[in-house]
């Protein structure tokens, strides 16, 4: 009888159990979600959401797991904040909308002027959204960027929206920025946010100067010379200050940004070439130290110093080319580092002063001269980082040509 | 005298798991709430201190052999202070223990049951709990001597997976909001180490009671080291927890783990390990609260209670309202009941206790 009543409880419970836990089960079965790749918010004429969703299409999705390309699709709606916007679409398309698998966020630049701390907040408030999702803030329109976006050597979108942002690591060109340390960033004292400068390429601009190839690296999204089948590009920085956008950085100063922070692995530069006047050489540089930022009060004005280190090589080569001669070498190394120099110091003091957001993190650093947090709030870094003066030190060194030494 | 007597390892696995579970759900942002960039600092000082209390309770345990709080009680002062002090403990261990499970079940409850009813949630872990009393206290400590080390190694990944987020700048300046704020009002982070009101009971349980002062500093020793573990990675990667509250803060760490492009979302598995630690520290302050009152009551059998403490436990956890008063009871109230009950009630009782100890040994020394 004992055992009996025993089994009769264990099976009552199951039973209660699974009933009362198929609600949650049930919303999350295959059936009943559609999953979102990427969202896109701009500004509708009326000041509403224009909220646009991406899909994929599962069915489409080749069972062996091969090459098939799997379609997306794109709808947009308009509503009065994200949430409702959400609601809306599950509505539409008749299932629930799972964000545990969104890739992407794209805010208009319009949208992001305006600020979108807010929906920043409302993300991370859903805990289906992964810190790790990437943020751009689009030149053109989001809806247009999205619908733009092709993955061309992927077979899905996801895949494509999952690694663009690696090439950060050996272009220094973009970045990888997530919502997660958007987040982070936004509510940090000694630190602002900054997102991936998205767009649609467009013919290249015309330039008139004889400098062109260091010009390449000087584009940002939506100015860059390429043209391909997907028009899509994430070239530059978008920088915020308490949410808000407040500018832009080009391929150059986004390399500048990243290599200030170690995030870099390896990069390209065009330099002078010293030994043939209106000439240029291309050097893939690596980090040979860590980049280190030192912080000092100056009569209540921050004296940061910055020492870059770098070693690498020369990668163009030419004919009569004698990259085994040290004194080319040391020749190529002091060009490429008062070039280097010049440029980090002026991406630094753009930062300061015409944006005046630390998205470096240098407050961070100076955190040393205060011993207490009320002191560093009565400072105020984030105001007074526009008076910081900066001494930029770089030391590269180049070793030799790559696998041809001399022509 | 209770019959399941465990090992010194076991012993301290148990004041261990005590003071983990609460790090599971909102301690860590208590932590940093209180002492900010210098919670490092604060936790190596309260460390100290929690270490020579354990030292002193040590002390004040040397003239009792095999007694726990409640029998001192009974030296001290009759029968009534027996009882009033085990009725104190038993409230202390069931609430407690109650909000922890109810704020561990909302957030478990955002995260991955939003249409399932919280009572279904917290039903499950006193089923749990129902179950395991029915079995004996020495297999129960097993149990959880196979689930300690498991959590505290999902701690030592949780810091090394995210050493890559790492701001070691963060715990600067290094005295956080000032030396009054960092060392006086962070005395109230020792709150952190409620796990020391097991020490109280465990002297009846110990197969070897000599070895009271090893499993008394050692438990604390490896608290701290934890709790150091734990507020550094929070410390280190996230800037807004000193202003933004988040359910579980360990959890949202956990989000940020990923080795390569294979190993993700890992959360899963360390809510799963978590979800078994809270069944053990349930289990740990249930077993507890019914040998108080089989104690206090004279009980034969501990059976009737193996259902009826549970219950009691689930009762309490429906108590509040909504999440924000169940985090008040554990935020604001729980600190105070942990330094109320664990350090001013029981040393003023053990310092009497042992000072009518004394005189009686004079006494008996003079006749």
């Amino acid at each position: 009888m004992n055992s009996i009543a025993k089994k009769f409880f264990v099976f009552l419970l199951l039973f209660v159990f699974i009933t009362m836990f198929s609600a949650s089960y049930k919303t999350l079965n295959l059936d009943n979600i559609a999953i979102l790749v990427s969202m896109a918010v701009d500004r509708s004429d009326t000041n509403r959401y224009q909220v646009t969703f991406q899909f994929t299409n599962s069915s489409s999705v080749s069972e062996t797991g091969t090459t098939e390309k799997a379609p997306s699709i794109v709808n947009t709606i308009e509503a009065s904040s994200l949430s409702s916007a959400i609601n809306l679409m599950n509505a539409y398309i008749g299932k629930e909308l799972t964000l545990s698998h969104c890739k992407l966020i794209v805010f208009s630049e319009e949208v992001a002027k305006q600020g979108i701390q807010d929906e920043i907040y409302t993300l991370m408030n859903d805990s289906q959204i992964r810190p790790s999702t990437n943020i751009v803030i689009s030149k053109c329109t989001a809806k247009a960027y999205i619908q733009n976006s092709k993955p061309i050597l992927e077979p899905l979108i996801t895949k494509y929206y999952e690694v663009f942002s690696n090439s950060s690591q050996y272009t220094g060109y973009t970045v990888n920025a997530t919502i997660g340390d958007f987040f982070n960033d936004m509510l940090c004292e000694t630190c602002e946010p900054f997102a991936i400068l998205g767009g649609i390429n467009s013919e290249p601009l015309q330039t008139n100067t004889t400098n062109v190839s260091q010009k390449d690296a000087n584009v940002k999204a939506n100015e860059s010379p390429v043209s391909g089948s997907s028009r899509s590009e994430n070239i530059g920085l978008a920088i915020f200050k308490n949410g808000t956008l407040v500018g832009e950085l080009n391929a150059i100063e986004t390399l500048s940004f990243l290599s200030t922070r170690n995030e870099v692995e390896g990069f390209l530069v065009t330099v002078p070439n010293p030994d043939v006047e209106n000439s240029y050489i291309d050097l893939y540089l690596t980090p040979a130290k860590e980049t280190k930022t030192k912080v000092d009060l100056v009569n209540g004005s921050p004296y940061v110093t910055v020492n870059y280190s770098f070693k690498g090589r020369i990668y163009s080569m030419k004919n009569g080319a004698k990259y085994l001669e040290s004194d080319v070498l040391s020749a190529v190394s002091n060009y490429c580092s008062s070039y280097l120099e010049s440029t980090f110091s002026s991406y630094l003091y753009k930062t300061s002063k015409e944006f005046g957001t630390d998205i470096n993190g240098i407050g961070k650093k100076a955190l040393t001269n205060f011993f207490t947090m009320p002191d560093f709030e009565t400072y105020n870094w984030n105001e007074n980082y526009r008076n910081c003066f900066f001494d930029v030190h770089v030391d590269t060194n180049i070793k030799s040509g790559s696998l041809l030494t001399e022509t | 005298m209770p019959q399941s007597k465990i090992t010194t390892r076991e012993a301290i696995i148990l004041v261990v798991t005590v003071i983990v579970s609460h790090t599971i759900v909102s301690l860590p942002k208590t932590l940093l709430s209180t002492a900010k960039s210098a919670v490092i600092i604060n936790m190596i000082y309260v460390g100290i201190i929690a270490i020579l209390l354990g030292y002193v309770i040590y002390r004040l345990f040397r003239q009792f052999h095999g007694q726990d709080i409640v029998d001192i009680s009974q030296f001290l002062g009759g029968p009534w202070l027996q009882k009033i002090v085990g009725f104190v403990f038993i409230a202390y261990f069931i609430s407690s223990s109650a909000f922890l499970l109810r704020n561990f079940c909302e957030g478990i409850k955002i995260i991955y049951f939003p249409f399932t009813s919280l009572t279904y949630i917290i039903l499950t872990f006193v089923v749990v709990l129902c179950i395991t009393n029915t079995f004996t206290f020495r297999s129960n400590v097993k149990t959880i001597s196979l689930i300690l080390p498991i959590v505290l190694v999902s701690i030592i990944l949780l810091f090394f997976g995210n050493a890559k987020n790492f701001f070691i700048e963060r715990m600067l300046p290094v005295l956080g909001d000032g030396l009054y704020q960092t060392f006086v009002v962070g005395l109230g982070n020792l709150a952190a180490f409620g796990g020391i009101g097991c020490l109280y009971f465990l002297p009846p349980y110990l197969k070897e009671p000599q070895k009271f002062k090893k499993i008394s500093m050692l438990s604390v020793g490896v608290a701290a080291i934890y709790l150091i573990f734990c507020v550094s990675t929070l410390l280190f990667t996230f800037s807004f927890f000193v202003n933004v509250d988040e359910v579980l803060p360990l959890y949202s760490a956990a989000r940020y783990i990923e080795f390569g492009t294979f190993f993700q979302r890992l959360e899963s598995l360390f809510l799963l390990v978590w979800m078994l630690e809270i069944c053990s520290y349930l289990c740990i302050a249930n077993r507890f609260s019914m040998a108080i009152f089989q104690k206090i009551t004279n009980l034969k059998k501990l059976k009737p209670l193996a259902f009826l403490f549970p219950l009691l436990l689930f009762a309490i956890a429906m108590i509040p309202k909504n999440y924000a008063i169940s985090r008040y009871l554990e935020d604001s109230i729980y600190p105070y009941l942990v330094l109320g009950i664990n350090l001013v009630l029981t040393f003023t009782i053990l310092i009497l206790a042992n000072s009518k100890k004394n005189r009686k040994k004079v006494g008996v020394t003079h006749e």
